[in-house]
């Protein structure tokens, strides 16, 4: 398209420089704070950080979670997203639009929805208390399971709609053909849906669980200090303690967490696609 | 003729005094809530009355005194308001100026606690709040600031986290009942501990706890007295408990930073907003409990404000000291017997 690489590395400067400015920049100041202290290069914060139990916990937590959305994501996104796909063209739109439709409601009302939904008087505890599973209304709300549903409902729609588009992208005849050889249904998803819509798993598996990591408004809200957070965490020691070296820790390592989790998809995907 | 000479004249003298008035510009440091507000009933009049510019800049209390202390060289920020505590830590940062009672003229009108807050005549309150328990009286009794912690009544309290200006006046009016009265505010933060599992949820911002009453989440909770009209509003049997070991609070400062140009425009604003007038105004809208004690208004206000002599002289309010030598204390307590 262009006539030579410097051209389109010109053509690309202003932006580069754009967000350099607006926001490596910024970025960078804001993580060298973790580094430093009293002038010196050190790495003494990150030794204190992850010295305190609670940290610890909240680290782990906040890694854990990430990862069951994530997974729970893809398993429920895979069936949405395959019976999706095999609907009539009309079918298939307004399935779309729904799967959409959350992702236009702001993450505060949907989050303050599940407030109603999983309340002691809510339609969960109604139904189990009905069908007789439960003796009374159970704790719901901020617990470590109502996290858990906030994340997988606010970020599951970006799944869905990352292996739509993998799945549409598969060769149409590759599940008949593997049918009419002799595999089952097991074997046709391991062995010819995952490899061929890896890239769209990997996609929507950096979307949620790196949109887990850092969402603030469902842990903070349907959470709260009960069930801290990294991102709750992070709130607490900018806005409360003012303990910006603290909080630049905790930002360094959400960072961390969404780049490895994004190189090691990848890094799958493709050793997948070598072999 | 003459009287457009005369006109002329008044015109041309007007010019440079126009000029002057747009170059008197006064910045105030405030909270971000009810600026709607403020602006029509404070901000323009005073614009209108000292014919200046007055800049805002919104923002919470430790965001706006950070900006303050990195400014210290050049002071941007004319006055600020904020709470007791973050005035002492500005005072004692130095970032603040001392305070001539006798350049306002409203001074003598203040309640006692509001004069001088922090004993170090760098702050003067302009409104202060009650915090105590808001609880469902057809479900339970709340007489003392432990009855939270009672078993029949603890799988229903919310309380507030230690991170929100209601969670320190709460523990220590709990550390008061259970008898375990110390700054540090361990024996009460202990005793929340032991019963985290069972407390609904330790809140953040009391705009939840109307919500959370009304699906019959949480039966009682500790509130500030500027949250307590959304409660009244709710079609339950909601009281304002008063506790026998008595009510909590906070108060909110004006400050005048240290170097700043505009000092005498700064106290003449501050005056303005302590005056009768304009604290009627904000209590008759439900924004500031007034600090004057002159103020008079109308039962309903009353009712949802932190109103009158009495209750302003009954608040145990934790000194300012203790809170900011305690605060990072307090946190990395919480967090280690409640937030694990």
């Amino acid at each position: 398209m262009f006539q030579n690489r410097a051209e389109a590395l010109a053509l690309a400067l202003p932006a580069a420089v754009f967000a350099a400015v607006v926001f490596l920049l910024p970025v960078a100041i804001l993580l060298s704070e973790g580094f430093r202290l009293e002038g010196a290069w050190t790495l003494s914060a990150y030794g204190d950080f992850f010295s305190g139990t609670l940290n610890r916990t909240v680290f782990i937590r906040t890694f854990k979670l990430g990862l069951e959305v994530t997974a729970v994501s893809a398993i429920i996104g895979y069936a949405a997203a395959f019976a999706i796909v095999n609907l009539p063209p009309k079918g298939k739109g307004r399935m779309i639009g729904l799967v959409t439709l959350p992702l236009m409601i702001s993450p505060v009302a949907r989050t303050y929805a599940w407030i109603v939904i999983l309340g002691r008087t809510g339609i969960v505890n109604q139904a189990l208390t009905g069908m007789g599973l439960s003796d009374g209304p159970l704790r719901l709300l901020f617990t470590e399971t109502a996290v858990f549903i906030g994340l997988l409902q606010l970020f599951l729609p970006l799944m869905i709609l990352s292996l739509i588009s993998a799945l549409e992208n598969m060769p149409k005849d590759a599940i008949p053909a593997a049918r009419v050889l002799g595999a089952n249904w097991f074997q046709v998803f391991w062995k010819v849906i995952l490899p061929l819509t890896r890239e769209g798993l990997v996609v929507g598996g950096t979307l949620v669980f790196t949109g887990s990591l850092t969402a603030y408004i469902t842990p903070a809200v349907l959470g709260g200090s009960k069930v801290l957070m990294l991102e709750t965490l992070l709130y607490q020691q900018v806005s409360v303690a003012n303990n910006f070296v603290s909080a630049s820790v905790i930002a360094f390592m959400l960072i961390v967490m969404s780049f490895a989790a994004n190189i090691l998809l990848k890094r799958l995907a493709t050793a997948r696609n070598k072999r | 003729m003459k009287t457009s000479l005369i006109a002329s004249a008044a015109l041309l003298a007007l010019i440079p005094l126009g000029a002057v008035a747009q170059d008197r510009t006064l910045t105030i440091s405030v909270y971000a809530f009810a600026q709607d507000d403020f602006k029509t009933l404070v901000y323009d009049p005073f614009e209108k009355q000292c014919g200046c510019k007055l800049v805002v800049e919104t923002g919470n209390s430790v965001e706006r005194l950070a900006k303050m202390e990195a400014n210290k060289a050049n002071p941007v920020v004319d006055m600020a308001v904020v709470s007791m505590a973050d005035a002492l830590s500005a005072s004692r940062k130095g970032l603040v100026e001392k305070i001539d009672p006798s350049k306002l003229t409203n001074f003598g009108k203040l309640y006692d606690l509001a004069k001088d807050p922090n004993g170090d005549g760098m702050s003067v309150g302009y409104t202060f709040y009650a915090t105590s328990i808001a609880y469902r009286s057809d479900k339970m009794k709340i007489e003392s600031w432990a009855d939270l912690l009672k078993p029949e009544y603890v799988g229903h309290v919310a309380f507030p986290n230690v991170t929100t200006n209601q969670g320190p006046p709460a523990l220590y009016m709990l550390g008061l009942a259970l008898g375990k009265d110390t700054p540090d505010l361990k024996g009460p933060i202990e005793a929340v501990g032991e019963k985290k599992d069972d407390i609904v949820t330790f809140y953040e911002k009391s705009s939840q706890l109307i919500q959370l009453m009304q699906q019959e989440e949480i039966w009682a909770a500790p509130i500030g007295r500027f949250s307590w009209a959304g409660f009244t509003k709710l079609d339950l049997p909601v009281t304002w408990a008063t506790p026998k070991e008595g009510q909590t609070g906070g108060m909110n400062v004006m400050v005048v930073t240290k170097g700043s140009k505009n000092q005498d425009l700064a106290l003449q604003f501050m005056d303005f907003w302590l005056s009768t007038d304009i604290q009627t105004k904000l209590a008759e809208k439900l924004i500031d409990s007034p600090a004057n004690k002159d103020v008079k208004v109308s039962e309903a206000a009353a009712n949802n404000l932190t109103y009158g002599e009495d209750t302003a002289k009954s608040l145990k309010l934790i000194p300012s000291a203790a809170a900011l030598d305690n605060r990072d204390a307090w946190l990395s307590e919480w967090n280690d017997k409640v937030g694990q």
